[in-house]
C-alpha cells in the first residue's frame, strides 16, 4: 500500500486555479521529487502535503489515513524550508530541539536525539552558536537536523538547496542522498534543478502549470519522455529541437537531411509537420545520420566541448564534442544514430 | 563625502543655520527649567534669566513633599507601568493573529483598527467618560491603565501588526509543523522576534501615558497623576516659577533616564514603523 496518496487533489486561490486535479501514489521509503519551472505550484503542492495549505477539493491520504483536514503536526511530517526558518534568537541546539521541546518531550530524550541527529550532520561543535554565526551551508544542515530530531515519517524538502552556492549545492546534494541512505524515510523533495532531480530521485514528478506532465525514474524521463516539456525540461544541456518535414511512414527530413526511423511504431502521415529531438551527447558519434552545422561558438570544458552551431534552417543546435574544438564559422558534420531520435507531434505529444 | 565640495560647503553652512535655531529652541527650556529650579523664589524674581547665583535644593524637596509629588509620581508610575505592560501584551497578540493567522474578516478587523487610529481623544470624551462611571472605574488606578490601554492600542497594534507581516512566514510554519501550539508560537517565536518593535513601542506608549493629562484628569479625579499635580502647581494669580520648574525637572527626569538606557533602540526602532503592513 502505498504511504501517501493524493487523489485529484485540486488548488485555488479564488478563481485562480493552481493545481488542476493530481493523482500520485509515494510508496514507503521512497525518494520522490517535484521538479518543474518557476511557478508551476511545487511548493503548493508540497505545503498542501504539510498541511500549510488547504486542500480545494481531492483527497490526501497518508498511511492509509485521510489527512486533509488533520494539523500539519498531526501529519506524521517534517519540512525543511529554503530559507530554513531557523529561529534567530535560538542557539542551534535550541532550534533543533524546538518541536520535542513544544511537545513536552523529556529532557534526556531530546539530548539524546539532538546530539545523534548532531553528529549525522556534524554539527556537534556548533550546537551552541545562533544561527547568525553560521555558514549558508550549515544553517542548512540545522534545518535538517530540525527535521530529522522528530523522526518523522515523511521528509519535505522545499528548494533546499537554491540559497547555496553551486559548490557547495553540490556537495550538500551529496549529503541528503546520504541521509535517505542512512535513515529511509520517505522523502519528498521540491526543486526547479533537475540535475538535482535526476542525482537524488527514485522517482521524479514532472510538473508543469498545476499538471504531472510524467511521473517516472530518472533514466525513464530521460530515455522515454512523454511529450516535448519533458524532453526539454530533463537533461544538460537541453534536447535539441528542429521541424521535421514527413516524407514517407518512417522517414522525416530535417533541414534538407533525409533521417529514416526503422524503430518507429507509427505510421507517420507524409507531408505533416512534426518535431524532432535530440539530445547534444547523441550528437558524436562516428557513423551515422550526417547532419551539417555551422559553428557559432565552442565552449571547452576540459573533458568536452559544447558546440553552439546553427542548421541550414537557422535552428540553433547544440552538440558534445570530444577532441579538437571547431572555429566559430566552420561548418562540422555531426553523426548521430536514428534510434536516439525523438518526434513530437504538433501538440508536442511523444510519436513513438 | 569625504571631502565636500565649494558648493556643497556652502549648501551645508545655509542648512546648519535653521538646524541651529531649532536645536537651541529645544535646549532653552530644559535650560532654563533646570536654572530656575536651584533659585530660590526671591532670586528668580530679582533675575529671571541670569544664571542660578545660590544654588538650593529646596524646591525638590518641596516639590516632593508638600506639593503631594511623591504620591502622584506613585500614581504616574503605578498606571504607566500597568498599561504598557497590557499593551504590549494585547499588541503583540493582536499583531500575531492580525498578521499570520487567518479567519474571517481579519482584513475588516484590521481597517477598523486603522480607522480608529484617526478618531482623536477630545471627539469621543463624553462616551469615554459615561462608559468609565457606567462601569465603576471612576477614580480607581485600573480605570486608568484600561483607559490608556484603550485609546493607545490602534496604534499599538497596528505597529505590531506591521512589523509582523514583515517576518518570513516560514517561521511560524515551522513551529506549526514542528508541533508548537499557537500559544506556543506567540511566546517562543513571536514574543523574541517582535523585541525591537516592541521595544519601540514600549518607549513611545510609555511616554505617551507619563504625559498625559487630558485622560488621567477625567478619570483619576481625585488622586493625580503626577503631570495634573504639577499643572496644578501653577497658581491662578501667581505661580511659583521654580517650584513648578523642580516638578517639571522631577517629572522628566524617569523618562530621561529610559531615554539614555534605550537609547540605541530608539533609534533602530524609528524604522520599525517603516515596514510594510
Ligand atoms: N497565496 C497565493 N495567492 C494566489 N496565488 C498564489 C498564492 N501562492 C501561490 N500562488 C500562485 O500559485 C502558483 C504556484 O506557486 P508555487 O507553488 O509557489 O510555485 P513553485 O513552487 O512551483 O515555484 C504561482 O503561479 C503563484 O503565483
Ligand atoms: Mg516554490
Amino acid at each position: 500500500m502505498a504511504q501517501i496518496e493524493l487523489k485529484d487533489v485540486r488548488k485555488s486561490y479564488g478563481a485562480t486555479d493552481v493545481i488542476h486535479g493530481i493523482s500520485l501514489e509515494i510508496e514507503q521509503g521512497e525518494f520522490v521529487v517535484f521538479v518543474g519551472p518557476s511557478g508551476c505550484g511545487k511548493s503548493t503542492l508540497l505545503r498542501m502535503i504539510a498541511g500549510l495549505e488547504e486542500i480545494s477539493d481531492g483527497d490526501l491520504e497518508i498511511g492509509g489515513k485521510r489527512m486533509n483536514d488533520e494539523e500539519p503536526s498531526d501529519r506524521g511530517v517534517a519540512m525543511v524550508f529554503q530559507s530554513y526558518a531557523l529561529y534567530p534568537h535560538m542557539s542551534v541546539a535550541d532550534n533543533m530541539s524546538f518541536g520535542l521541546r513544544m511537545t513536552g518531550r523529556p529532557k534526556d530524550e531530546i539530548a539524546e536525539k539532538v546530539s545523534r541527529a548532531a553528529s549525522i550532520l556534524q554539527l556537534e561543535e556548533l550546537l551552541a552558536r545562533k544561527p547568525a554565526q553560521l555558514s549558508g551551508g550549515q544553517r542548512q544542515r540545522v534545518a535538517i537536523g530540525r527535521a530529522i530530531v522528530r523522526n518523522p515519517d515523511v521528509f519535505l524538502f522545499d528548494e533546499p538547496l537554491s540559497n547555496l552556492d553551486a559548490e557547495l549545492r553540490v556537495q550538500m546534494r551529496v549529503e541528503i542522498a546520504k541521509l535517505h541512505n542512512t535513515l529511509a524515510n520517505t522523502m519528498i523533495y521540491v526543486t526547479h534543478d533537475q540535475t538535482e532531480a535526476m542525482t537524488l530521485a527514485d522517482r521524479i514528478v514532472v510538473l508543469r502549470a498545476g499538471i504531472v506532465e510524467q511521473v517516472g525514474t530518472p533514466l525513464e524521463l530521460y530515455e522515454n519522455p512523454d511529450n516535448a516539456f519533458v524532453a526539454g525540461f530533463i537533461g544538460s544541456p537541453r534536447m535539441n529541437f528542429a521541424r521535421a518535414k514527413v516524407t514517407g511512414p518512417r522517414a522525416i527530413e530535417v533541414a534538407g537531411v533525409a533521417i529514416a526511423l526503422p524503430d518507429l511504431a507509427t505510421e507517420l502521415a507524409t507531408g505533416t509537420e512534426v518535431s524532432f529531438g535530440i539530445r547534444p551527447e547523441h550528437l558524436h558519434a562516428e557513423t551515422g545520420v550526417e547532419l551539417p552545422i555551422t559553428v557559432d561558438v565552442a565552449e571547452q570544458l576540459g573533458s568536452t566541448t559544447y558546440v553552439h552551431g546553427t542548421l541550414a534552417t537557422g535552428e540553433v543546435v547544440i552538440a558534445e564534442r570530444r577532441g579538437t574544438a571547431p572555429r566559430p564559422r566552420d561548418t562540422v558534420l555531426l553523426h548521430f544514430d536514428p534510434r536516439h531520435a525523438r518526434l513530437f507531434d504538433a501538440d508536442g505529444m511523444r510519436i513513438r | 563625502m569625504a571631502t565636500a565640495g565649494k558648493k556643497e560647503k556652502r549648501v551645508l553652512w545655509i542648512i546648519s543655520i535653521p538646524m541651529a535655531i531649532l536645536a537651541l529652541s529645544c535646549v532653552y527650556p530644559v535650560y532654563f527649567a533646570l536654572n530656575n529650579a536651584l533659585k530660590d523664589n526671591r532670586g528668580y524674581i530679582l533675575d529671571r534669566f541670569g544664571l542660578v547665583q545660590n544654588p538650593t535644593f529646596d524646591n525638590f524637596v518641596q516639590a516632593w513633599t508638600r506639593s503631594n509629588l511623591d504620591t502622584y509620581f506613585l500614581n504616574s508610575v503605578v498606571t504607566t507601568v500597568g498599561a504598557v505592560a497590557l499593551l504590549l501584551v494585547v499588541s503583540s497578540l493582536a499583531g500575531f493573529a492580525l498578521a499570520v493567522l487567518r479567519f474571517p474578516m481579519r482584513r475588516l478587523i484590521f481597517i477598523v483598527i486603522l480607522a480608529s487610529l484617526m478618531i482623536p481623544v477630545q471627539v469621543v470624551l463624553v462616551p469615554f467618560y459615561q462608559t468609565i462611571i457606567g462601569l465603576g472605574l471612576l477614580n480607581t488606578r485600573t480605570g486608568l491603565i484600561i483607559s490608556y490601554t484603550a485609546f493607545f492600542l490602534p496604534f499599538s497594534v497596528y505597529l505590531m501588526t506591521s512589523f509582523y507581516a514583515g517576518l518570513p512566514r516560514e517561521l511560524v510554519e515551522a513551529a506549526r509543523i514542528d508541533g508548537a501550539k499557537l500559544i506556543q508560537v506567540w511566546w517562543y517565536v513571536m514574543v523574541p522576534m517582535g523585541r525591537p518593535a516592541l521595544i519601540t513601542l514600549g518607549i513611545l506608549n510609555t511616554l505617551y501615558c507619563w504625559n498625559d493629562v487630558l485622560i488621567s484628569l477625567l478619570v483619576l479625579q481625585d488622586q493625580r497623576t503626577l503631570m495634573v499635580g504639577i499643572a496644578a502647581l501653577r497658581g491662578e494669580y501667581t505661580t511659583n516659577v521654580p517650584l513648578l520648574s523642580a516638578g517639571i525637572v522631577l517629572a522628566a527626569a524617569p523618562i530621561v533616564i529610559l531615554y539614555i538606557i534605550f537609547q540605541r533602540q530608539i533609534v533602530s526602532g524609528i524604522a520599525v514603523g517603516a515596514v510594510k503592513g
